[in-house]
């Protein structure tokens, strides 16, 4: 192709030396596509389990505060990695999935392990953000419903999550965002996400550098737009609410 | 024993917060069906507070509400069955500013299923165009003025049939022009003959529309009578001193 000798005389350290492109793009485009299926089922998977963690957290019971406050302060104050580790084999080294491929190249017993310890990991932010988000809606919303007979659970299902829920979507989505990037330390466990195909090309290739910079523009190339059009739908949102 | 005439009775009523602070002192009222009761005060005096207790979003530290001849300071009774019978309306409206004016005022109904999504619908029309707002049902709150809301937020209320209504400062959140529009509504609403309890500090509505007035000051009740004797013959200093500043 006219393009292949655009890098014939570059190093192997060049930071644009992406002559291994065309034979070895398909590791980067299974890599965008495994990163991006971790990140978004990770983080789907932790909006339950955080919007409990968040209502224990706001619990009138001591008991059932700290059992939510001591997961979140774990999960915040341990490195994902340690956690990841902990989980795969730990967790799965006793629980067994089968061998099964999805899609021909997601490896269900590496990634099942993976977007658990990642889900698990993330529900505790997640956690913060929506209690953050009930605790910023008026507590006049509450007492409106509950004066009208409605039951506290139907007051939270109702009134109260709804506008919570818009006030956090802006946070859930940059968590995805979050999310997408630090999923690259799955790679460590071999699971064939971005960052692994970027390490797999580099080894095979003897090229050192350039798969990670293309790495690099990929993660770019997927996160900014993202946060940026996170930005825009929060203000339509916020233009929505005035009038 | 409850005389069948009397809606509501608080008995001996004390709310401490946390830190100590006494907002009611050894409270006791009654409020007989039909009656419109206005409850005055300077700031701090524990109005709003008292008037919390008698739905109990304050939960009294100890002294009793009775209501229709249930004490719903009881844990053992299902409080929100009983909430349903007591609409409120607050300073601030409180209207759910994620739902239409129409949503707004068919949820709870709909939702405790006293009321199909039709029948509430038709109810929610019929009270709107009693209060001059039809044209707003497919509206958001945030597309209204301040009178406009709170009058939607009493409609809302109504919409539950209460046999009491509680009103939380209903105007003190307006713009002077549209004070006019809110008490309209509660002066029609207490010839209807609902039963009312106003914390308020619009005096000329309180002599007008009130059967009794409270005046209350740091925490206690201390003078109960009818608008034209508190008004016109305050018994005690306290009230006197209050009324020479606001009237």
């Amino acid at each position: 192709m006219w393009w292949s000798n655009l890098f014939k005389d570059m190093s192997p350290a060049s930071f644009f030396n992406f002559s291994f492109l065309p034979k070895y793009a398909a590791f980067f485009i299974q890599g965008i596509e495994y990163t991006l299926l971790l990140a978004v089922v990770s983080v789907l998977l932790a909006v339950l389990p955080a919007l409990l963690l968040a209502l224990m957290r706001l619990s009138k019971s001591r008991l059932i505060r700290s059992i939510s406050g001591a997961y979140i302060a774990v999960f915040r104050s341990t490195p994902l990695l340690v956690q990841l580790s902990i989980i795969y084999f730990g967790l799965f080294g006793v629980i067994n999935i089968p061998r099964y491929s999805l899609f021909g190249f997601v490896d269900l017993s590496r990634f099942i392990p993976g977007v658990v310890a990642l889900a698990l990991n993330s529900s505790a932010y997640v956690a913060e953000i929506f209690r953050a988000g009930i605790l910023a809606v008026d507590a006049g919303q509450m007492e409106a419903a509950r004066s009208l007979g409605l039951s506290k659970f139907d007051g939270m299902q109702l009134v109260v999550l709804p506008q919570a829920i818009k006030n956090v979507l802006p946070a859930l989505a940059n968590e995805i965002v979050t999310m997408v990037k630090e999923s690259s330390i799955c790679s460590i466990l071999g699971m064939a996400e971005l960052m692994f195909g970027a390490k797999a090309v580099a080894s095979s290739t003897y090229i050192t550098l350039a798969p990670y910079t293309l790495a690099a523009l990929i993660y770019f190339c997927i996160n900014y737009p993202a946060s940026k059009a996170i930005e825009a739908i929060e203000r339509r949102m916020r233009r929505g609410d005035k009038q | 024993m409850a005389t069948s005439n009397e809606i509501i009775r608080v008995e001996h009523v004390v709310k401490e917060f946390e830190g100590g602070v006494k907002a009611l002192d050894d409270c006791s009222l009654s409020i007989n069906r039909g009656e419109v009761v206005a409850i005055i005060g300077p700031s701090g005096s524990g109005k709003s507070t008292m008037l919390r207790c008698l739905n109990l979003l304050e939960i009294p530290t100890s002294g009793k509400v009775i209501v229709d001849g249930v004490d719903i300071t009881d844990e053992k009774i299902n409080l929100d069955q009983h909430r349903r019978k007591m609409g409120m309306v607050f300073q601030h409206f409180n209207l759910f500013p994620h739902m239409t004016v129409k949503k707004n005022i068919t949820l709870a109904p709909v939702r405790l299923k006293l009321k199909t999504q039709k029948e509430a619908d038709e109810t929610a029309m019929k009270l709107l165009e009693r209060i001059g707002l039809a044209d707003k049902a497919g509206s958001y709150p945030a597309m209204l003025s301040g009178g406009q809301k709170q009058r939607i937020a009493i409609v809302r209320a109504l919409a539950m049939e209460p046999e009491v209504m509680l009103f939380d400062e209903p105007t003190s959140a307006l713009d002077p022009e549209m004070v006019g529009e809110v008490l309209d509504v509660m002066k029609e609403l207490a010839k209807s003959g609902m039963t009312m309890a106003v914390v308020t500090h619009e005096m000329g509505f309180a002599r007008e529309v009130a059967d009794r007035v409270i005046f209350m000051d740091s925490g206690k009740i201390v003078e109960v009578n009818t608008p034209n004797e508190l008004f016109d013959h305050p018994q005690n200093p306290r009230t006197k001193l209050f009324l020479s500043k606001v009237l």
